[in-house]
């Protein structure tokens, strides 16, 4: 028989997670129970529910960048202009995941935390360089994202550890974010392949910096650093991100499964590059593309991946 | 008086199925209720060394474990007894049945299948339809030939069923030919998916049962339930609550004698509620699998003189209601073209998958998808725009089908026209990847006995008491319009008692678009009688000739006196002291149309088309060159039924049935390792959602029928569901410049036509 404690403050679930070894903590519920319910896993002993600790659903903003709270949902960040004007392509992401019903449940910290390979928040925050907070009875860490996915389904956080916030760092000025991926439906889909990119531009129009990141291409959302080396310094344009893709798609062994072929995905993950950077470049640029990308890609990209 | 034929009509069981009100199989409650378990086979195909359950029977909770030792050896299928309740001494597939539990939560029966130890040999599974055909593959069914069929099923070692259909001389057809193509085209298995899963409640008192099922053909599954548990069919009752859509899925007789045989032996009552999963594993009723090899001779002019086909159907492990497929498919190989010489044979195939069967008009959207994808390719090698090819072929009053049929009129032609124009083919501005895709069709009214009763009611209401099912499209809520015709009455009048084989008299249930079309005919006998009984009656109490009155706005009255008049509800009241306002239908069939079958063989059981109805669908498509992927932005669909008896009713099975196919048409299939199904559920197996659905453009075309259903009618279910895919396929094609010859047309495959065509994936 399941045991289920609803704590008010994060401080509260952290000693719950202290004192009940093997619980899992649980936020919207949207995968941790639909998996469970779907025979993936049997549902854990004792659930932590934190949908009640108020203190995880704050936003905070100061000249680091913001911190949201790990309650924060998808449907608040697909419709916030900060998000949307500053870390565009967080925002992309959140607007593709599941359905209205889903987005309005399901959180940000639930997303990391569920760590699917093919989850939609974790390259946008790649990109960024975001890191979180950990809360446990011995007190807060903070880990970028990049170290804290260890792989399918896994983390690096400590079983009684509680993730709290995420910190988006701010940017510089003539950035521009985007993700996009390869879907086989407008709703209710999980990404073939996804790919986020940030791209600054230099006063000269070049690309001054650039980050690519990618998921449901390897066993965790991984940067492309590659690509990333060799678009710095070059002219934004197709030839461009179409070679820079390529690095990207010699980063990762995509495998093969229900929804696609390996041979299909290592394709895809080169289009869905491009596209990324052609619409981060362009927001860069000052161009407005509107959330999500996905389903407003410029026409010079040919067409949508929806 | 203002006719209700034709008019808007919302159906009555709308509000409560939207507001969360009306109950469903799985909602009932009862005292004492047990929760049943399957334990499956979860293998293709073995041989069954031991079960023991000792260790199940004894866990807590559970008050029964069946397996076929506990069930009458009986084998039972609708045209093939080639079937047992559970498994016995062999598994022919994943979900194959091996033994059922009841216990007191869904927890404890999971659990106890998990302690049923079955010890299997596992031999290699038969997969591949034409390895199966060969006369060395090993057999699905050693002792086949032993097995009863119904009369005229032809079969072969792994072939359920095998049929030929054959016009003309093709071989002389051919040789007046300009050019010959041969094609083969693919489809992967299908499901029905319908939203509400299976769900069975049984509950016997003495030796009588009553069973609660979604199913959709409650006569046939009464009688399915009596024949494997050796019972009178008097001795099961089966009610169906409301159903949440079935799409031919629950079609046939299913799991309602596996939980009746556990609530005997529990003595309490069980419910079996299936898993997602289940639904794609275990559920024996899916669109097959089908390989359509296809030639076709052609004049330089775009005449077409001869047609070769072979249809491959993967049946998987039982027949089931598989040949209506095969029947239905054989008939759809000419489509609604002049093919004045064709043959043709189509194969029910053996294998250890998931049975396939009936879904939502079977044999029809692969047949036309391959059909309609070889015509472009055919007025492609002859140089003619897809339209123009289609007008020259076309069939047209006074000629012969492909079994010799008359049509007496075609609106094919008019379908064809009415859908370019709205669709503006060949379309202009054109985003880039976009193009239009056209394909034409026909479907049939099947002719069946059904059976209503109607009454008036002392209040001035009247009740409906049918066989009839409704499966969710609206058709036995729109018998009240029907009745309320005769009647001089509102429909809202009308309450329908349905779903509950104690109650209504005998109806096939709803399958084959038959509701409307039998039933339809019933109610209108039923009330008819009820208007004989009414007008007498009323005419005694009105002092005035029977022939003088006139039944309308809910009254009874003088013609042309309407001060003479009397309430029907006063006429119902007084009828109650003499003889009552109650009368009966069948709704006799009617006949087929003359057709000639020399030379074909097999159980032709569509051996001709009655009350034939044909469509055009025009889609437009928009196909990402670099990924393949497909978006169907718009689609107009032009259907002629005959009469429409409701406009609101006919448009909603249009719109339903095409965003439906779109789906079958580019995302869904069933993936397969060996006999296992890689993608049972609805994230792996995906179906379109609202957000992808295009706009779609319905009109409604009317070319009455003398010999069809209620005033002139036609069957509207099924039909929208056959032409979508083909029109996608060939957008698709024009789009891509290259053709997909696998359905669904998924991204990846489009993704490779394209590649393979410009040499970069040889």
């Amino acid at each position: 028989m399941s045991r289920y404690f609803a704590p008010t403050t994060a401080a509260e679930a952290a000693a719950l997670l202290a004192e009940h070894g093997g619980a899992r903590v649980v936020a919207g519920g949207t995968d941790l129970v639909v998996a469970a319910r779907g025979g993936k896993h049997r549902m854990p002993e004792v659930l932590i529910a934190i949908h009640g600790a108020t203190d995880l659903a704050s936003l905070v903003e100061n000249e680091d960048g913001v911190r949201l709270g790990a309650l924060t949902s998808h449907a608040w960040i697909e419709r916030s202009p900060l998000i949307g004007s500053h870390w565009s392509a967080l925002a992309d992401a959140s607007a593709l995941v599941g359905s209205p019903a889903t987005r309005a449940n399901g959180t940000l910290g639930g997303n990391l935390m569920n760590a699917s390979p093919a989850m939609d928040t974790g390259a946008p925050l790649l990109v960024f360089e975001a890191d979180v907070e950990l809360l446990s009875l011995r007190g807060t860490r903070t880990v970028p994202v990049a170290d804290l996915l260890a792989g399918a389904g896994r983390t690096t956080a400590e079983p009684d550890e509680l993730l709290t916030s995420v910190r988006l760092p701010d940017l510089p000025p003539a950035t521009g974010s985007a993700y996009v991926r390869l879907e086989h439906r407008r709703a209710m889909e999980i990404a073939v392949v996804g790919a986020a990119a940030l791209v600054t531009l230099g006063d000269d129009g070049r690309v001054a910096d650039c980050r690519v990141a990618l998921s449901a291409a390897a066993p965790t959302c991984v940067r492309a650093r590659e690509a990333e080396d060799l678009l710095r310094g070059l002219r934004p344009d197709g030839a461009s991100f179409r070679d820079a893709a390529a690095l990207a798609t010699g980063a990762v062994q995509p495998i093969t499964d229900v929804r696609a072929s390996a041979r299909y995905r290592r394709a895809m993950i080169s289009v869905v590059v491009s596209r990324a950077l052609a619409v981060a470049a362009a927001r860069a640029a000052g161009t407005d593309i509107a959330v999500p990308a996905n389903r407003n890609l410029p026409t010079v990209t040919a067409g949508s991946t929806g | 008086m203002t006719s209700l034929i034709g008019q808007k009509f919302v159906r009555g069981d709308g509000l409560e199925k939207v507001t969360g009100q009306a109950r469903y199989t799985a909602d009932l409650a009862f005292t004492g209720l047990l929760h049943a378990k399957f334990l499956y086979a979860e293998r293709a195909r073995a041989r069954i060394v031991d079960i023991d359950i000792t260790a199940a029977r004894a866990m807590r909770g559970v008050h029964a474990v069946v397996t076929q030792a506990d069930a009458p050896m009986v084998r039972y299928g609708m045209f093939v007894k080639d079937r047992t309740l559970f498994a016995h001494e062999v598994v022919r597939f994943e979900g194959e049945i091996v033994a059922a539990v009841a216990a007191e939560t869904p927890e404890q029966a999971e659990a106890a299948c998990a302690a049923i130890r079955v010890v299997y040999e596992d031999l290699d599974p038969i997969l591949d339809v034409e390895e199966a055909l060969k006369s060395s593959s090993p057999l699905v069914h050693p002792d086949w030939k032993s097995y009863q069929t119904q009369n005229g099923v032809e079969r072969g070692p792994n072939d359920c069923g095998h049929m030929t259909s054959v016009k003309g001389d093709v071989e002389a057809g051919f040789a007046e030919a300009d050019h010959i193509l041969t094609e083969t085209y693919q489809s992967d298995m299908a499901h029905a998916v319908p939203i509400e899963p299976h769900a069975v409640v049984a509950q016997w008192q003495g030796d009588k049962v009553t069973i609660w099922s979604t199913s959709q053909v409650p006569f046939p599954a009464r009688a399915g339930v009596a024949e494997t548990l050796q019972i009178p069919q008097s001795n099961v009752r089966l009610v169906v609550p409301h159903l949440g859509g079935g799409f031919g899925g629950k079609c046939d007789f299913h799991f309602e004698a596996h939980v009746a045989l556990l609530a005997r032996q529990a003595r309490r009552p069980v419910r079996l509620v299936f898993t997602r999963r289940e639904e794609f594993v275990a559920t024996d009723k899916v669109r097959h699998a089908s390989k359509i090899e296809l030639t076709t001779g052609v004049k330089a002019d775009g005449t077409i003189t001869a047609r070769r086909a072979r249809i491959l159907l993967n049946s998987g492990a039982y027949c089931g209601d598989a040949l209506f497929t095969t029947e239905i498919g054989l008939m759809m190989v000419a489509g609604p073209y002049r093919v004045p010489n064709l043959h043709a044979e189509v194969h029910t195939v053996y294998t250890n998958r998931t049975p396939a069967g009936s879904v939502r008009a079977p044999g029809g959207p692969e047949t036309c998808w391959a059909v309609e994808q070889h015509t472009d390719e055919l007025a492609r090698r002859v140089g003619l725009d897809p339209l123009e090819f289609r007008r020259r072929n076309l069939v047209q009053a006074g000629d012969t089908g492909q079994t010799g049929q008359r049509f007496i009129s075609s609106s094919a032609k008019e379908c064809l026209e009415r859908a370019a124009e709205i669709a503006g083919w060949p379309g202009k501005d054109f985003a880039p990847g976009e193009a239009l895709g056209i394909a034409v069709g026909w479907w049939f009214s099947l002719p069946a006995s059904s059976g209503a009763y109607v009454k008036l009611n002392a209040d001035g209401t009247g009740t409906i008491v049918t066989g009839a099912q409704e499966n969710g499209s609206g058709s036995v809520m729109g018998l009240a319009t029907l009745a309320a015709e005769e009647l001089g009455m509102r429909p809202d009048q009308f309450s329908i008692v349905y779903q509950d084989t104690e109650s209504g008299p005998f109806d096939l249930g709803s399958a084959g678009s038959q509701t409307t079309f039998n039933n339809g005919r019933a109610v209108i006998e039923a009330a008819g009688e009820v208007r004989t009984k009414l007008l007498r009656k009323a005419a005694e109490m009105l002092e005035a000739a029977e022939e003088d009155l006139e039944l309308v706005d809910g009254a009874a009255r003088v013609r042309g006196v309407p001060s003479k008049a009397l309430p029907i509800a006063s006429v119902a009241a007084a009828s109650q002291t003499s003889s009552l306002l109650i009368g009966s239908g069948s709704g006799n069939p009617p006949s087929l149309p003359e057709h000639d079958l020399s030379g074909c063989g097999g159980r032709l059981g569509y051996s001709a088309f009655l009350a034939p109805s044909f469509f055009c669908h025009i889609a437009r498509v928009r196909v990402d060159e670099e990924t393949g992927t497909v978006s169907v932005p718009e689609v107009t669909a032009v259907h002629e039924f005959g009469r429409i008896l409701n406009p609101l009713g006919a448009q909603g099975q249009v719109e339903g049935g095409v965003i439906q196919s779109i789906g079958m048409a580019v995302l869904e299939g069933s993936q397969y390792d060996g006999g296992r199904q890689l993608n049972p559920g609805l994230l792996g197996y995906k179906l379109i959602t609202a957000a992808d659905a295009p706009r779609v453009n319905v009109e409604l075309l009317e070319d009455p029928v003398d010999h069809g259903g209620p005033h002139g009618a036609k069957a509207v279910g099924e039909p929208p569901v056959v032409g979508t895919a083909a029109a996608i396929g060939n957008a698709v094609a024009a789009a891509a410049g290259t053709r997909v010859r696998a359905l669904p047309m998924t991204a990846e495959r489009v993704w490779t036509a394209l590649h393979e065509q410009e040499g970069e994936l040889a």
